[in-house]
């Protein structure tokens, strides 16, 4: 697995911190149980944070919007590290044929 | 046949095991173990968790004998624990059932205890002590329902007898439970510390506090030994734990007790529980530290009982959560 991109930015009008991380994998299959895998559970802290996942094609694309610097790097590190579990995961437990 | 695996991580320990009809097939198991006199920290723990999980899930397979597809669902803490841990849990649970194409089920931690203690001693309507790191409730079931009788009002009985290793500096290897049990034996004066039962009730942590504030005085003094401490607290929160279960038992007019949880491996314990259910012609089961402590055969267990009544999770519905009460769940597997 590699990054293709990442991008930062700051909200013109509204000051939020932007940051956005686009995570390529081998098919549309992986993508989506990633996707599937990371969605359910919600930001721990209320407001200063929104994070936004979807799947094109064989792409994760990840959108954050915070208020503060450090929220935002908790939540991508946060993020990273639950990327790496579940590649590990594909990689060690994926059947060696599709279902 | 039905198969479930079980992942468990809400607290410190990380444990995933298989189970199929009853049968423990395996249940291998990590606890991360911190320094004397520090406790766990969620993303410590986390950490640990990512670190062990793909190797204790590879052993679990292994020792089962059985291939993924050999699977039929497979089973995760939803909940109560740390946020963190929980977290790393769930995200393999879901990704290999996704990976497996199994469906999922989000599991109480709190049933997981409770069906595999009666699994494991058959014990048929028991009233249920369950005691453990972070929990303390005395439970009966009724109308579909594990019922919350008595339970903590602060601390849990483990997170009293941890906080205690600490301010003393014993060590958390295995735990720091099973350490002050040893201890104890040794003691010979008993202390008095505070008795805290309030109607069904129970509190911990003002006998927390007051041994925190004594202990170093007496021990630097000599008016006692850390081994009279370690007894000391033993005998006054066991007594507290006997007297709200011996008090459920008479209400529901109930002849067995169980005991589950951490906790629950304690023998001073389940002594002192059996003193007590002898004088009252009950009887009284209890599991040993392969089944009392977090586990994941626990996980698969509850979730085998759901699952065969028809329960799955949804992915979008398999979110974690920290607060998660034993009494939310409908009981559909038991009459």
């Amino acid at each position: 697995m590699g990054i293709t991109s990442m991008a930062t930015a700051i909200h013109p009008e509204t000051g939020k911190l932007g940051f956005l991380l686009d995570v390529p994998f081998p098919s549309a299959r992986e993508a989506t149980i990633a996707l599937r895998s990371l969605s359910p559970d919600r930001e721990p802290r209320r407001g200063g944070i929104n994070k936004h996942l979807s799947v094109s094609e064989s792409t994760l694309s990840v959108r954050w919007s915070a208020d503060e610097a450090r929220i935002l790097r908790v939540s991508v590190n946060s993020f990273l590290d639950h990327l790496s579990l579940i590649v590990e995961t594909m990689d060690l437990f994926a059947p060696p044929v599709d279902l | 046949m039905t198969v479930v695996i079980g992942f468990e991580g809400s607290a410190n320990k990380i444990g995933i095991g298989i189970i199929r009809d009853g049968e423990v097939l395996s249940n291998p198991r990590r606890t991360y173990i911190t320094p004397p006199g520090q406790g766990f920290m969620p993303s410590d723990t986390a950490r640990h968790h990512r670190a062990v999980i793909l190797t204790v899930l590879k052993e679990a397979l292994e020792q089962a004998g059985l291939k993924p597809a050999d699977i039929d669902c497979v089973a995760y803490t939803k909940g109560p624990g740390m946020g963190a841990p929980l977290v790393t849990v769930a995200l393999v649970a879901r990704t290999v059932a996704q990976l497996w194409g199994k469906p999922l089920l989000g599991v109480n931690h709190c049933i997981g205890h409770i069906e595999m203690g009666r699994l494991i001693t058959k014990a048929n309507n028991p009233t249920v002590l369950y005691v453990s790191g972070g929990n303390t409730q005395v439970i009966a079931y009724l109308e579909r329902r594990y019922r919350i009788f008595g339970e903590t009002i602060d601390i849990a009985v483990g997170n009293c007898l941890d906080r205690f290793a600490r301010v003393i500096k014993i060590s958390n290897d295995p735990s720091p439970g099973y350490n002050i049990e040893q201890m104890a034996k040794k003691g010979t004066r008993y202390v008095q510390l505070p008795y805290t039962v309030k109607g069904m009730d129970v509190s911990f942590s003002g006998i927390l506090s007051f041994i925190e504030e004594a202990a170093h005085k007496m021990l630097a003094s000599g008016q006692c030994t850390a081994e009279d401490l370690c007894f000391s607290l033993q005998e006054t929160v066991f007594a507290m734990l006997v007297e709200t279960t011996e008090r459920a038992m008479a209400h529901c007019g109930s002849q067995e007790v169980l005991i589950v949880g951490g906790v629950g491996c304690n023998l001073r314990l389940q002594e002192m529980m059996g003193v007590m259910c002898k004088e009252r012609g009950a009887k009284l089961f209890a599991t040993d530290e392969r089944f009392c402590i977090d586990n994941g055969a626990m996980i698969a267990q509850a979730g085998w009982e759901m699952f065969r009544t028809g329960q799955v999770t949804e992915l979008e519905d398999s979110w974690i959560t920290q607060r998660y009460r034993t009494d939310e769940v409908e009981v559909t597997w038991r009459d």
